[in-house]
């Protein structure tokens, strides 16, 4: 479903990803982990168009998306939601997932997404006015990933669901991801606080200084010593 | 005494209703794009010589038409505006300096525009309802109260926008995070757009209005510049509330000083408070700090 081969990504001067080539394929959910700084972000926004200075090839079921804007990307079905949530402050969380379905193609089906999505997170629905800036952590980590889901997207970008969130909560998002991969989302996570995230995983990756340097299995990646180290470390 | 009192109140809240329409609109570019726009009193005086070349067409013989077709000139105006002169140099590093300066020379090639094809002499427009209320020696003319009602409409008209609309919804998610705005797929550059265009059109319909008390002379939008500056730093840059209090506090201070001290202090004391105001609180009433 989407395919990176070569893919070269520059922060003003600054060389982040390195010849990064991987692949998600359709309904599954894919896992990367990586030390923090070493550019698991920037895949996922190079991915979904929030990167300026990107080269090489990305693929979306077939299609060269590379160097496309957000505008597009989200209106095909890509979005990304961000690690620090990026949610509209001084607005309610009804206004906030409206705006997630801002998209084209989104929009007719905005008000059985919103079904969907209160379905998913019982919460927000009895908080719809509530101001997005008032919420707890939890709370917003949720409309994070609500809001992404109102795009109507066909793959999800989720970017360190686990940031600011209480331990207790992390079950709970696990089973989120889950239940969203269950509706047919593809899903590519970046998240190594959650292991039972990791063990949802049908392929991992592991980023390190801008390179892949592991893909495989959960199995796999369990054999290898230095990523047992990686795990260990958690 | 007490219906000269009356007298300055209306004259202030009058002012005020229409300082509010245009600082709103001042305070939305800088909220939404963190751009100032120089340009934004040279936009003013062509809300009003739009209305007088309008008025000037045999077809052309109330209000009504020449806001109607006023306000989409202003709204093309001003997204061609934004488009060809501020759009490419955002891509630029420092490019808040640069959209100061090239909407500086735009607001000195307009004024100079004007004197040229219209001359230095003023215009006027025809008033907008004739007649009044009146009381003994109290009078409040159809005119202002039609002024007051049509700018409190069109602030009310603006809010309905910002909160009803997808257009108007995206225009406040990029001032609140642009990056999430683009994340969840507004296209940003057309927001930009669209908002440097309606408040050209806000400060242009302020012009329309005011040009019928004031006149218009070429290089009359710098008043309202400093005016509106004065106004939008006072209620806090990107503060739309903010703007609004501060409007209406300036449209008041300058009638009481108008009429206690004369015209020429308004200014004098609009700066001092500003001063006082900003030295107490740099970001204004209702700003916030970054």
């Amino acid at each position: 479903m989407i395919k990176l081969t070569d893919v070269n990504a520059c922060y003003q001067d600054f060389h982040v990803l390195k010849n990064v080539s991987l692949a998600v394929e359709k309904g599954q959910i894919v896992v990367m982990l990586g030390p923090n700084g070493h550019g698991k972000s920037t895949v996922l926004k190079a991915i979904c168009g929030l990167v300026k200075k990107v080269s090489g090839l990305i693929r979306f079921e077939g299609e060269n998306i590379t160097g496309l804007g957000s505008e597009k990307l989200v209106d095909m079905g890509i979005t990304y939601i961000a690690e620090n949530r990026e949610l509209f402050p001084q607005m309610s969380v009804l206004e906030n997932l409206k705006l997630g379905a801002y998209s084209r193609s989104a929009r007719a089906f905005e008000k059985k997404n919103l079904e969907k999505v209160f379905d998913l997170f019982p919460r927000l629905r009895d908080r719809q006015s509530q101001l997005a800036s008032t919420m707890s952590g939890g709370e917003a980590r949720m409309l994070a990933i609500a809001r992404g889901l109102m795009s109507n997207a066909r793959f999800l970008a989720i970017d360190e669901p686990s940031l600011g969130l209480q331990p207790n909560l992390r079950d709970e998002v696990a089973k989120i991801i889950k239940q969203i991969n269950g509706q047919g989302i593809t899903l590519l996570v970046v998240e190594q606080n959650i292991p039972q995230i990791t063990e949802l995983a049908d392929t991992l990756y592991v980023l390190e200084e801008g390179r892949i340097s592991f893909e495989g299995s959960k199995e796999d990646a369990l054999g290898n010593d230095h990523l047992k180290e990686i795990f260990l470390g958690m | 005494m007490v219906i000269e009192i009356a007298d300055v109140i209306i004259s202030g809240l009058i002012n005020g209703s229409v300082y509010a329409l245009m600082a709103v609109g001042l305070t939305l570019i800088y909220g939404v794009s963190k751009a100032f726009n120089f340009a934004y009193g040279s936009f003013y005086s062509l809300g009003g010589y739009i209305a007088f070349l309008l008025f000037g067409l045999s077809f052309i013989n109330n209000y009504f038409l020449v806001f109607l077709l006023a306000a989409p000139i202003l709204l093309v105006f001003g997204f061609f505006v934004e488009k060809v002169l501020v759009a490419p140099l955002r891509k630029r590093d420092d490019w808040e300096i640069k959209v100061m300066m090239i909407t500086l020379g735009l607001a000195l090639f307009l004024d100079n525009s004007f004197q040229v094809i219209f001359g230095s002499r003023m215009k006027s427009l025809p008033p907008f309802l004739e007649g009044g209320f009146e009381g003994g020696n109290f009078y409040l003319s159809h005119q202002d109260v039609g002024i007051f009602f049509l700018s409190i409409g069109g602030i009310l008209l603006f809010r309905w926008f910002l909160n009803n609309t997808r257009t108007g919804m995206s225009v406040r998610a990029v001032a609140q995070n642009p990056a999430g705005a683009q994340i969840v797929g507004i296209p940003k550059e057309f927001v930009f757009a669209a908002t440097f265009a309606i408040s050209t059109v806000m400060v242009g319909m302020g012009g329309i209005l005011l040009a019928q008390k004031y006149f218009i002379t070429p290089m009359g939008g710098w008043d309202i510049l400093v005016k509106a500056w004065v106004i939008t730093a006072f209620g806090g840059m990107g503060s739309i509330r903010g703007g609004l209090y501060a409007a209406f506090i300036v449209g008041m201070l300058e009638a009481f000083v108008g009429w206690y001290f004369g015209m020429t202090w308004t200014l004098i004391v609009l700066f001092a408070v500003l001063l006082t105001t900003l030295a107490v609180r740099p970001q204004g009433l209702l700003g916030k700090w970054g």
